[in-house]
């Protein structure tokens, strides 16, 4: 049948449909192509074949395969362009630097797309707040509170602020600091967050 | 210097600045400091809390902290000595302590730049005028006292002026001698006796009350900050009367809310009460039974070490109409019937037997179906965390986290596990009372009562502890008291020493005041410790912020208590 490959690679897409990028299906493009090719091929002779010969009974069989031709078309473009928005929506998981394995599954156009978005996110963020730029990538839910109260699980020594104060990071001392600075320490497991 | 107004010049000094909070390891500081966490939650005040549980800490925290902050809090310690002193600090350091332990340092009192004191200018606080202790140097300049000096000034022609000069000088010298004489005996006077002051506690829920962001959450820390005060002994009997009075104030004013019958609160909110309630320990998460035999109050006054004491205590139990195996089962199972008028019952029965104080003026609190503590219970729970000595614990720092956790309401589970720990406690603190009793170990050496805990005895690992100690203390001291015939003794002090740490060699001394009805909880062994390490040249280690608790080496146990018979008698 025509069209089941492209039809194939959609459902390859639509099975993975948290977000992850399965690895970018060459093959399947490349058959997709060729099986397009083949197609206009054929219909190019028959409709040459029409117009010479007045062969009114070819044009159903031209229409099929004009038919199957947009139908691969319309696959394709889906596949390459749900492609494009799962990476992009990578970019704000993330962040500016993808961990390997997803790289892995990402062809060289779609690498050079994640750059040139990464691009004009950072001179779109850079504009923001007067010139002054905002890093509008973190806090996508808004904070319950600004300030959490963490505790120091290890001895991490002297810890520096942008605004240059130094908080010395004791084992079981706790602080109570603005959320943004703590976090990168709570993925690293020196802080922890403590509810009460 | 005293802060006059909190608000002001505390709460709004500190209000756009990054704090240190140094919390001393007691109950009382640790309520503080979580109401002081609460209202700093409120407006984002940046800060860092360290505990400690000495001055070596506390010199500790402050070298590592005074790069980074300016502003420092001390909770319940740093007020009864030199703080400028010891810490060396830089001119721009400000402190704020708010302390209970009295008397203030005298220059803690009259430094008007970098102190500030937290603390009520009571009536009882006593503070020598500054002009009694300092005095312009101008004079000693002058007359700086050397008699060669006057001898060596020149020529015949000055002579008949010389001799006025000196006469001047003489009387001059003679004034200053006798000024410095009587400074140090008013300084004497002022530092001798060690007491407490008005909860630390309280004074922040009074912050947060001036402030209008006080909770029912931070009077109930308010609450148990100083019902920490009475189990340890550190304030008299009418300071708590007094306080209690201002609490029942606060508590009140939360609770009117509650009494409209339309709008009552659901059963998962917190009520605070005023309860007139048992002195029994912990009994609503033991049996009735394991309190009375475990709680100081009815323990020796039944003297339940001996068998005559057993013997009462069943006659007490068949007095009141309740059946043994009732008494001792849990109390929550306990028959309803027995459980509504108990109270009254016991108190009752308990006149008939001696004990008309059974009941005491304190608070309970009541949230969810099953949450019922009085203030006394999360006291004896929160301090068992404190001082837990069990093996995977044994951080102190760890430990106060744990402790301090446990005071959220949140945190169920960890208070649990304290009430557990605190039975152990009160058990073994009943079992030592009991062997030290009957076999008198207590020996009277004159000015002074002594017991020394040997190092095989059964729990001893808990007794060296500073607050574990005291309370043993107390309660010795109590049984003691009941079962001797000796009048004498009835009067004297105790002081009591305990293994600490084997390997080191050391053992924990404690001292408190006699025990009497109408006692002032005033406590000279601070001084008296002091004076007596230096004249044997012991080797101890003053380091706990209650002065009258010391680490001494077990080797120069002895020629420390001579020196302190002599020095005493």
């Amino acid at each position: 049948m025509f069209c089941e490959k492209a039809m194939e690679m959609i459902r390859e897409l639509h099975r993975m449909s948290d977000g992850q990028l399965p690895a970018f299906n060459e093959d399947g493009l490349r058959q997709v192509l060729q099986e397009m090719e083949a197609l206009y091929e054929q219909n190019q002779a028959d409709v040459n074949e029409a117009k010479s010969f007045g062969r009114s009974d070819l044009i159903p069989s031209i229409k099929l395969r004009h038919c199957c031709l947009l139908r691969n078309q319309r696959c394709i473009t889906a596949y390459l362009y749900d492609r494009l928005l799962r990476i992009r929506a990578l970019r704000w998981e993330y962040g500016s630097v993808l961990p390997a394995n997803v790289r892995f599954h990402m062809s060289a156009e779609e690498v050079q797309w994640f750059g040139q978005y990464k691009k004009s996110l950072a001179s779109f963020m850079r504009s923001l707040g007067e010139g002054e730029g905002l890093d509008i990538t973190q806090d996508i839910k808004p904070p319950k509170s600004l300030y959490i109260q963490v505790r120091c699980l290890k001895d991490h020594g002297e810890f520096e602020i942008e605004d240059g104060t130094v908080i010395l990071l004791k084992k079981n001392s706790q602080h109570f600091l603005p959320r943004w600075k703590c976090e990168q320490l709570i993925r690293q497991g020196v802080l922890e967050h403590v509810v009460s | 210097m005293f802060v006059t107004d909190i608000r002001k010049d505390f709460y709004e000094v500190v209000a756009n600045q990054r704090v240190a909070l140094l919390v001393a390891a007691d109950i009382d500081a640790l309520c503080a400091c979580k109401i002081l966490q609460a209202l700093f939650h409120c407006d984002h005040i940046q800060y860092t809390l360290v505990p400690v549980i000495g001055w070596q800490d506390l010199s500790t925290a402050f070298l590592e902290h005074k790069e980074q902050f300016r502003y420092f809090v001390l909770i319940n310690c740093g007020a009864n000595v030199d703080l400028l002193e010891m810490l060396q600090p830089d001119d721009d350091s400000i402190f704020f302590i708010c302390d209970t332990h009295r008397p203030v340092d005298v220059v803690n009192v009259y430094n008007d730049t970098q102190i500030k004191l937290l603390i009520k200018q009571d009536d009882d606080l006593g503070v020598p005028s500054y002009d009694d202790i300092f005095r312009d140097d101008e004079e000693e300049d002058d007359g700086s006292g050397n008699d060669s000096d006057e001898g060596s000034e020149p020529s015949g022609k000055r002579r008949r002026f010389d001799e006025g000069a000196i006469e001047r000088r003489i009387e001059r010298q003679r004034a200053r001698r006798e000024w410095e004489a009587r400074r140090r005996e008013i300084l004497f006077d002022y530092e001798q006796f060690e007491f407490h002051g008005t909860s630390a506690a309280m004074m922040f829920f009074e912050l947060a009350w001036v402030l209008t962001k006080d909770t029912k959450d931070m009077l109930w820390w308010a609450i148990i900050g100083l019902t920490d005060q009475q189990i340890h002994d550190k304030i008299t009997h009418m300071k708590y009367v007094t306080d209690v009075a201002t609490m029942q104030r606060h508590v009140s004013r939360h609770n009117h809310r509650n009494e409209d019958e339309e709008n009552s609160l659901s059963i998962d909110c917190m009520r605070i009460s005023f309860e007139y309630d048992l002195r029994l320990s912990l009994y609503q998460h033991w049996s009735l039974y394991e309190s009375i035999c475990n709680s100081c109050y009815t323990s020796s006054s039944f003297k339940l070490w001996t068998l005559n004491g057993q013997k009462k205590l069943r006659e007490f139990l068949a007095d009141m109409g309740l059946p043994l195996k009732q008494v001792k089962q849990k109390y929550t199972s306990m028959d309803m019937s027995i459980k509504e008028n108990l109270r009254d019952v016991i108190e009752e029965s308990s006149n008939k037997f001696g004990m008309k104080e059974i009941r005491i003026q304190t608070f309970g609190v009541h949230f969810g179906f099953q949450n019922r503590f009085l203030a006394s219970d999360m006291v004896h729970a929160t301090a068992a965390l404190l001082e837990s000595t069990e093996k995977e614990e044994s951080d102190i720092a760890h430990n106060f986290i744990k402790a301090l956790d446990s005071l959220s309401r949140g945190n169920l589970d960890r208070l649990h596990v304290g009430i557990d720990h605190a039975k152990r406690k009160l058990l073994a603190i009943q079992q030592t009372v009991a062997s030290c009793i009957c076999t008198n170990l207590i020996l009277s050496q004159g000015p002074f009562l002594y017991c020394y805990l040997m190092e095989g005895t059964p729990d001893v690992k808990l007794f060296s502890k500073p607050l574990a100690l005291t309370l043993l203390c107390k309660y010795l001291l109590k049984a003691f008291v009941h079962s001797t015939r000796n009048k004498r003794c009835k009067l004297l002090p105790l002081i009591m020493a305990a293994p600490k740490d084997v390997e080191k060699g050391t053992v924990i001394v404690a001292g408190i005041p006699p025990e009497s009805e109408t006692s002032d909880k005033k406590n000279f062994f601070g001084r008296a410790f002091e004076k007596a390490a230096e004249s044997t040249s012991s080797r101890t280690l003053h380091d706990h912020f209650d002065t009258s608790i010391i680490e001494l080496k077990t080797e120069d146990r002895s020629k420390f208590l001579d020196a302190l018979i002599t020095l005493l008698s």
